[in-house]
């Protein structure tokens, strides 16, 4: 019987059964996966194509009751909010069951890195479309960059994108750290997660703190972008008969199609990515490293215990790397000394690394350098069929 | 979707889809490496006049222009819509195009019919024919004419300014048909990709072909027909030459047609022999055969009569032509049954192993002086429907001065309204020289075959026209 890998299934255990390792396998012929054009994406397709100019893509029904105000209202905020490149309605694929790895790697720069070096090394991460997802660092902090792929294999990063610079004069050190288990992103907990599924995270503290430090956004806007996150089944994040009249498709077809990929089979999770920089944000990053002899299980309990703290924006696993863990909190909005406390406290940690980052390249393939004018623009990166080691 | 003749409000508005003074393009895109940026990148490459509208709901400005976030925020007049979007977004696009009043609409867009979405295809066709808005498409790779330095699509450059207006399901083949015109000159007035045509149909560009003052033939390329009727009654309304190739016939190409742009074939390919034959087109069979005879339809006059000289310097090119003219039943007179006289006078034009028969051969060692003088006997002679001239290099042969002569003798003889066809066979030198001679309106061939079909199919046209 075809295997289908839902999380936390039988059918996943079935699959543990025979295999212990993690399925990794030649993307698009992994069992369950589906393209991105394909009928079962269109929901999200649609609305991903119309939510700037119509917010009524959106389950308004359902975000009015859930943050008390009137449709037409939401629907000037969420336009609002749009326009002023506040959020961007975004998806995350389960690279795990897709066959890819992802590789994040960690770039420190030597202290007498010149402004020009720099600068060069910034824009290259820019503009590079095989990084999927990067962090600039402030100047002065542990480590100056924070970027990831998602690659077929480990050689199309390290001749494609990694040996392009690490040889530069400036360059210390690029710790590469492949992904165990992508737990949170952009407030969202991932495939990965031990619990709470696709929930969108804000600490009370945080949000308290945030509304009192800008004015682009007050209370509802957060309150908007929390109710499309924590929406439950994928069936109340949209409204289906709108996509319909927009498109001349069928609704039923395309809210049993969507729930099919997101409810079930647990592979991609549409979400509105709050674009922190916006707001004059910074993420403050930790770099977390374990003694090398902590067992597997414990590395997992650390990192599930950690998890539950509301505050973390970014949670990622690593194995095989100098780090075991990536962490992000908002700096200025966040009690960072008491993040710091809670992860010293625990004995297992042997280092970690901390910086501020003022700047997020791209988010999932999607610029977000709305400078350059290519705020949204999404560029395909997979490295699939391609052997970048002879390029 | 079935049409029962060419609509004249389509037809109308078709100058708009080839000539339009402005043009939005939905799914212009800010990235060079995306289509959607390639179409606007090659509309302003290749000199486009009128004015461009990018339209992106992300983007606030591309390749240095304005752009819109939808059709509606478009104040201004716009002739032309080319949509590059993903399937599911065509809907919103057509309403916005009808409320903006667009002119025409082309979707290139593919994922309609052609993968099982034929509901959605045939309700957008009835909302355009509903507000009698032309809608080219879907699943096309775009459209141009070098006249109007307009290049429109996912095409990489534009053909040479001719006489043929390709009229083409395939994308493919029309990019090829592009590549040929820049490569072997192969002049064009305008192409279009019609993919699906789902409203827009041959008959009606067929019909626009007709009035057009630069198509003097029409080429088409078809893997269905679904208004047989109305392509034969626009046919027959044209008074140029039209030459069909019509492919899916095969009983594996039934279902690659459908796969490709969604064309059905009920019919066997008999049944289509005979549609193009109603219709007075010329049916070719191979690619090849369709370039090479449109070029002779569209640069020459049809051939009066079968009457035909040929004058080679190689004997193999001579043999070759006769067998291929028997065998497509207009065998080669002997030239003596023409025209006693020519064949005493282009005697000056040979050494003494020459043969005056027909094929005249005036040997290897030809001159360029011996070329010109027999072509100018050959063409002046009242006896004479047409000639074919051959260049086969040998170590002696002057290739392109052979060429220029053939050209000085062909203006010279213009008035006289008789086809002169060439042919080059060899390396370099007569590539050289067909793009030469084609630059100068004489359709030249690098084989034998290719320009006895051209020929022929003159004569067919020809006869026709009786």
């Amino acid at each position: 019987m075809e295997k289908q890998y839902k999380i936390g299934t039988e059918e996943q255990q079935a699959y543990f059964k025979d295999y212990n390792i993690a399925p990794k396998g030649c993307a698009f012929l992994e069992p369950g996966i589906v393209a991105k054009d394909s009928k079962e994406f269109v929901a999200f397709n649609i609305a991903k194509s119309f939510y700037q100019v119509y917010p009524e893509v959106f389950n308004l029904t359902y975000v009015s009751k859930k943050v008390g105000l009137d449709k037409d209202e939401i629907a000037k905020r969420i336009k609002r909010m749009y326009d002023e490149k506040l959020f961007m309605l975004v998806s995350n694929s389960y690279v795990g069951i897709m066959g890819f790895g992802l590789y994040y790697w960690l770039v420190k720069l030597k202290k007498d890195t010149t402004k020009e070096e720099r600068e060069a090394l910034t824009k290259r991460f820019q503009e590079n479309d095989q990084i999927c997802t990067g962090y600039m660092m402030e100047e002065g902090g542990d480590f100056d960059y924070f970027n990831g792929n998602h690659m077929r294999n480990l050689d199309n990063l390290v001749y494609g994108v990694l040996d392009k610079f690490r040889s530069n004069r400036c360059v210390e050190y690029v710790h590469i750290l492949p992904i165990r288990r992508l737990v949170r992103e952009s407030h969202v907990n991932m495939f990965d997660c031990k619990e709470d599924y696709r929930h969108y995270f804000w600490s009370d503290e945080q949000l308290k703190n945030v509304l009192k430090m800008q004015k682009k956004m007050d209370k509802y806007d957060f309150a908007i972008i929390d109710a499309l996150n924590n929406c439950g089944s994928i069936a109340n994040m949209f409204d289906y008969d709108v996509l319909a009249k927009l498109s001349g498709l069928n609704a039923e077809e395309m809210r049993t199609d969507i729930m099919k990929i997101v409810d079930d089979q647990k592979t991609i999770i549409p979400m509105i990515y709050f674009n922190y920089a916006s707001l004059g944000l910074k993420l403050h990053f930790f770099a977390v490293s374990l003694f090398q002899n902590t067992p597997t299980y414990r590395v997992e309990q650390i990192c599930d215990e950690l998890a539950k703290e509301p505050a973390f924006e970014n949670i990622f696993d690593c194995c095989d790397g100098h780090h075991n863990f990536i962490l992000s909190a908002y700096e200025g909005i966040t009690d960072l000394d008491k993040i710091r406390e809670k992860i010293l406290s625990y004995g297992e940690v042997i280092e970690v690394l901390e910086a501020n980052s003022p700047r997020q390249f791209r988010r999932w393939t999607c610029r977000l350098d709305d400078k350059n004018g290519f705020y949204e623009e999404c560029i395909f990166t997979d490295d699939v069929l391609l052997d970048r080691s002879k390029e | 979707m079935k049409i029962l003749e060419a609509r004249d409000y389509v037809v109308n508005n078709l100058k708009y889809a080839l000539n339009p003074k402005s043009i939005a393009v939905v799914g212009a895109s800010r990235y060079p490496t995306k289509v959607g940026y390639k179409v606007v990148y090659e509309l302003m490459k290749w000199g486009f006049k009128g004015t461009i509208y990018p339209v992106n709901p992300r983007a606030d400005q591309i390749l240095g222009l304005k752009c819109y976030h939808t059709l509606r925020d478009i104040k201004e007049s716009v002739d032309l819509v080319f949509v590059a979007v993903p399937a599911h977004l065509v809907t919103q696009i057509v309403n916005d195009a009808i409320e903006i009043k667009a002119k025409v609409l082309v979707v290139a867009t593919s994922a309609f019919k052609e993968i099982g979405r034929e509901k959605l295809q045939n309700d957008i066709v009835n909302t355009c024919r509903k507000a009698k808005l032309p809608f080219i498409g879907p699943n096309l790779v775009g459209l141009g004419s070098p006249y109007h330095h307009f290049n429109c699509g996912f095409i990489p450059y534009l053909p040479v300014e001719g006489p043929i207006a390709m009229i083409s399901q395939s994308g493919a083949n029309l990019l090829a048909a592009l590549g040929t015109s820049q490569a072997d000159h192969f002049g064009m007035s305008f192409f279009v990709g019609l993919g699906n045509k789902a409203d827009v149909d041959f008959a009606e560009f067929i019909e626009y072909a007709g009035q057009d003052p630069h198509t003097k033939c029409l080429a088409i390329y078809i893997e269905g027909l679904d208004s047989p009727e109305a392509f034969i009654s626009s046919c027959k309304k044209v008074d140029k030459p039209i030459v069909v190739i019509k492919v899916g016939g095969s009983k594996i190409g039934v279902k690659a047609a459908f796969a490709h742009t969604a064309s059905e074939n009920p019919n066997g390919d008999e049944y289509y022999d005979k549609v193009i034959k109603d219709a007075g087109a010329i049916r070719a069979q191979t690619w090849q055969e369709f370039l090479d005879v449109s070029l002779a339809l569209g640069y020459l006059p049809p051939l009066k009569d079968d009457k035909v000289v040929m004058i080679t310097n190689g004997g193999g090119a001579g043999l070759l032509s006769c067998d291929h003219f028997e065998r497509l039943g207009m065998p080669l007179h002997e030239l003596k049954d023409i025209s006693p006289m020519l064949a005493q006078r282009i005697r000056a034009y040979m050494p003494m192993f020459g043969s005056p028969l027909n094929p005249v051969d005036i040997s290897g060692t030809a001159t360029v002086i011996q070329y010109k003088g027999a072509f100018q006997q050959a063409l002046r002679d009242p006896n004479v429907d047409g000639v074919l001239g051959a260049i086969c290099p040998t170590a002696v042969t002057d290739v392109l001065g052979v060429a220029k002569a053939a050209i000085e003798v062909y203006e010279s003889t213009k008035d006289l309204n008789k086809p002169f066809i060439m042919i080059c066979q060899g390396g370099e030198e007569c590539h050289e020289a067909i793009k030469l001679l084609r630059e100068h309106n004489i359709p030249a061939y690098p084989t034998a075959e290719q320009a006895v079909n051209a020929m022929v199919a003159l004569y067919k046209y020809g006869k026709s026209k009786k």
